[in-house]
């Protein structure tokens, strides 16, 4: 048994200074590749990118697909976090 | 209008420059994106924008035509369709991909902080020095290939007025344009700081298009710039060599503004000449414009740790831009945005090898940027 099953986790991508469009092919490759645990609320998606596009097309897919998303600035970068109590455990 | 002055140029160059810049980055404005998103998550909504603006350019160029105040028609430089245009706009289009941006993208990306487009941007002077070796043997295969001569625009073509073929077709893209005003398609929300809506700065590059047009007779177009970067680099390694490098002896521009009189002369010689006038100011207004719209965010900044794979890829596709915009006589800036609105011929063409590139090139690279995921995730 993999810690994510018993505890909820962050699952990290730095994407900053990568080329276009891998931060959007990522994110979905992620997105599919944890759908379950997504779906769960046991894991949280977490994006560091300094790619302005990404911040409108990340979300706009994860939405389409059912999740929470949520965009904060944090220094010079954007954080995208995305999964099914993402809101709640904000604010 | 100011030719006369090349002063007068090198501020209008720099001025249209800063401000194509500083909105590109604004609203991420970057046309290989644009194509490829299309072709690989089906996201149109930066291509409405694109098209916006082609729309645009080509009602400011008629109306401007129309009443005389665009005396060099077709512009200078504009070359005749050819096969070796379509496989230069497919080759670019495979590079504007795998660069992740095309030689405008790369330049505001690069002006932003981003190291992957600056060694797209190293590539886009090794193609172009590239290209310069193998140029007599392209441009006669150029020559053999070249159809529709000596009709330089589809209404020069059929020998008729522009405004029979550009008023149906400015009529039917209001027609969609205002359906998809309805259908709120031009806006989307952004939670980035400082966003402008690409719709803005995609009429306000028409704008710029025309005044380029206008004051200096030419549209926006940067590429020769880049050879010339590569043949001052190669004076200052191999100035033996370059003498023997026939391309570099050549002279595109070469013509007397109707309304200045002024004498334009300039190719991709290692020369300060009008070319570099027109174009050097530009290159880098955009990137300039780029970095002062990122550090007035708190963005700018720079991240080297980026996986070697996609530094290759940038190089590779720079380089791929740097020889095909030298294939085809022109980059995608300079045919979407300047020959397309008057309809030429040559970048009608162009854009017909750009399209199955793009296609290409997006499979490509969503190949590469998986394995190489997927590879750093099994290493976890």
């Amino acid at each position: 048994m993999t810690s994510e099953q018993v505890t909820p986790k962050l699952i990290n991508l730095d994407m900053r200074g990568q080329v276009c469009p891998a931060c959007l092919l990522v994110a979905m490759d992620a997105l599919n590749r944890h759908r379950e645990a997504l779906n769960n609320g046991q894991e949280t998606l977490c994006i560091k990118t300094d790619n302005r596009e990404a911040t409108s097309t990340i979300p706009t897919t994860a939405r389409s697909m059912g999740y929470l998303a949520t965009v904060t600035r944090i220094d010079s970068f954007y954080q995208i976090s995305i999964g099914r109590f993402i809101t709640e455990s904000r604010e | 209008m100011i030719t006369n002055s090349t002063f007068l140029i090198c501020l209008a160059g720099s001025i249209i420059g800063l401000l194509a810049g500083f909105l590109m980055h604004r609203s991420d404005y970057c046309v290989a994106g644009m194509f490829r998103d299309a072709f690989l998550f089906r996201k149109t909504f930066m291509l409405r924008s694109l098209a916006l603006q082609v729309v645009t350019t080509l009602v400011f160029f008629e109306i401007f035509r129309a009443l005389g105040l665009l005396p060099l028609y077709p512009f200078p430089t504009l070359g005749f369709a050819s096969a070796a245009t379509i496989i230069g706009g497919f080759i670019f289009g495979i590079g504007m991909v795998m660069a992740g941006g095309c030689v405008v993208g790369t330049l505001y990306k690069m002006g932003a902080g981003s190291v992957v487009s600056a060694m797209a941007f190293i590539g886009l002077i090794v193609g172009s020095a590239l290209y310069a070796e193998v140029h007599p043997w392209w441009a006669s295969f150029m020559k053999a290939t070249t159809f529709f001569q000596p009709a330089k625009t589809l209404p020069g073509l059929f020998e008729i007025n522009p405004a029979f073929i550009l008023l149906p077709t400015t009529c039917v893209a209001i027609l969609i344009f205002i359906k998809w005003q309805r259908e709120n398609k031009f806006v989307r929300q952004s939670e980035v700081k400082g966003y402008i809506q690409p719709w803005k700065t995609a009429v306000t590059l028409a704008l710029l298009s025309l005044l380029a047009y206008a004051l200096i007779g030419m549209p926006l177009g940067i590429t020769t710039t880049y050879a010339k970067i590569a043949a001052m680099i190669e004076t200052l390694l191999i100035p033996e060599h370059i003498g023997t490098v026939s391309f570099f002896q050549l002279t595109p521009l070469n013509i007397i503004h109707p309304s200045s009189g002024a004498l334009l002369q300039g190719g991709p010689g290692p020369h300060i000449d009008s070319t570099w006038a027109i174009q050097f100011p530009l290159i880098a207004g955009i990137v300039l414009g780029s970095t002062l719209s990122a550090v007035l965010l708190g963005e700018f900044s720079i991240q080297y740790r980026i996986p070697p794979v996609q530094l290759c890829m940038a190089l590779s596709g720079g380089i791929l831009l740097g020889v095909a915009s030298r294939m085809s006589q022109g980059c995608n800036v300079w045919h979407l945005m300047g020959g397309l609105p008057i309809l030429a011929l040559q970048s009608l063409v162009f854009i017909l090898g750009l399209l199955p590139g793009t296609w290409i090139g997006s499979k490509i690279v969503s190949h590469i940027i998986l394995k190489q995921t997927m590879r750093s995730t099994d290493d976890r």
